[in-house]
């Protein structure tokens, strides 16, 4: 798995959205002469915004956000504290915001990676792969959805579930195939989550990727059983090219 | 629930007693130990004082700080021995006699009353500690690889398929996935309950699904 193609994908659609932004701007604009300003005012929002949220998530990942301050934030994203104030109340609504922005990645992601005519296994496969790429990729991320989001909010591993069974439970239930297994699809995440949080506390953030098989099974097993499961685990594993190091 | 004895009670007579300054120690520290697990429960890490835990242990702030630098120091200490204490119950549990995947279901059941006979230490253990800060890290990551370790020390059988790297991290991260979120919904009375499938969970990579189901049966017969 390229790692620097899915760090270039993210750098990529900031870029993407800020021209389909640009683009709105112009065809809603009365656009009367050639030389009226097409540039939006609130494209500075947005970066600031940005640009507060890859603050916090690098400044959680080195100190967790018990210890990250405000001014922490504000000088890792060369801001001043007033524009701080008028983009997020508060530390905590701006916690509350990068966990958002970490989620719809990793969403984001996870639907690129699978198309609607694959199987469910092979799209639960696919979309586990894509997000733990994702992952691997951006390490300060994983530590914060893993770690920091569950700390400042417990309840936060209720919301990863909500998002998570509707989505495996659809796959398998347009294709008709019922759940065949005791495993509660709602711990898949809460369970991956721990072996990720592990890994990273452990000090081996860069090499997420040797968790693939193991969460991949875990994604797959609640509806597709052991079997299949340990099958999807096994494509995987041959995917990522490393063998299964025992520990 | 029935309300927690008052901690004050264990307080040792005040004026001259001639008691040595060793044992006064003692009763002073397992007071604040037993407060700071009550009080981080109840408010919340970030929000309990030093104040509040010398109020609910019924220990003067001169005497806090000769024992603990902080609250930090003291709720890492508290921790320290929960955590123990646990993996005592759990290894205890674990080593006795029969096949492998009996003496597992006898671990997670151990586990399961742990945390279930205190909802007040199960959330102070698995929920607060994260509020700590960077140390809570390596504290999770130590224990967890500790009952990984223990549990892969008395496999007694072929092991997982080779497509699973770490077959015992999954069965370990199921059962505590699940004490985490029933502590965070508060239903952490009721973990017992879920033995069967939480011995299924952590039994099935080994075992394969219809050993796993056997096992699953065997287990609900255990836990009624």
């Amino acid at each position: 798995m390229a790692e620097g193609a899915v760090g270039g994908r993210r750098h990529a659609s900031a870029h993407a959205e800020t021209i389909q932004l640009m683009q709105k701007h112009q065809s809603s604009g009365s656009g009367s002469s050639v030389l009226s300003p097409t540039v939006p005012t609130d494209i500075g929002e947005t970066s600031q915004r940005h640009r507060i949220i890859e603050a916090m998530i690098e400044s959680c990942a080195e100190k967790t956000y018990a210890a990250t301050t405000i001014t922490d934030i504000v000088s890792r994203a060369r801001i001043s504290r007033t524009t701080f104030y008028k983009r997020f109340g508060d530390k905590r609504s701006c916690f509350a915001a990068t966990v958002d922005f970490c989620l719809a990645e990793l969403q984001g992601a996870a639907r690129e990676a699978y198309s609607p005519a694959d199987a469910p296994p092979e799209a639960v496969r696919q979309a586990t792969v894509a997000i733990l790429a994702q992952m691997a990729a951006r390490p300060a991320m994983a530590q914060l959805l893993t770690g920091d989001a569950v700390s400042v909010d417990p309840g936060v591993v209720v919301r990863y579930r909500k998002i998570l069974i509707p989505a495996l439970e659809g796959l398998w239930e347009n294709a008709g195939l019922p759940a065949s297994s005791y495993i509660d699809p709602g711990l898949a995440f809460s369970r991956a989550q721990l072996l990720v949080f592990n890994q990273t506390a452990a000090g081996h953030s860069d090499d997420l990727l040797v968790l693939l098989p193991d969460i991949v099974y875990l994604a797959v097993a609640p509806f597709g059983g052991h079997e299949e499961a340990l099958a999807q685990a096994r494509l995987a594993r041959s995917a990522n090219g490393k063998p299964a190091a025992r520990r | 629930m029935s309300a927690p004895e008052d901690l004050r009670k264990w307080r040792l007579p005040r004026g001259r007693h001639g008691l040595p300054r060793e044992l006064v120690t003692r009763s002073q520290r397992e007071r604040l130990l037993a407060a700071v697990v009550r009080v981080t429960a109840t408010r919340g890490y970030e929000a309990t004082t030093v104040a509040d835990i010398l109020e609910e242990a019924g220990v003067g702030r001169e005497s806090f700080y000769e024992l603990f630098a902080d609250k930090r120091d003291c709720m890492l200490a508290a921790h320290a021995i929960l955590v123990e204490d646990l993996e005592a119950k759990v290894r205890a549990a674990y080593a006795q006699t029969g096949p492998w995947q009996e003496r597992v279901t006898n671990a997670l059941a151990a586990a399961l009353e742990w945390f279930a006979a205190d909802p007040a230490a199960a959330r102070f253990t698995v929920v607060e500690l994260a509020a700590v800060g960077t140390v809570s890290r390596t504290r999770f990551q130590d224990a967890f690889a500790r009952f990984v370790e223990l549990i892969d020390e008395g496999i007694e059988i072929d092991g997982a398929g080779p497509e699973l790297a770490q077959a015992t991290s999954l069965g370990v991260g199921a059962a505590l996935a699940r004490i985490y979120e029933e502590v965070v919904l508060e239903r952490t009375s009721e973990l017992p309950a879920l033995l069967p499938d939480l011995t299924y969970e952590a039994l099935v990579p080994f075992l394969g699904e219809e050993a796993a189901r056997d096992e699953r049966e065997r287990a609900a017969a255990i836990a009624r």
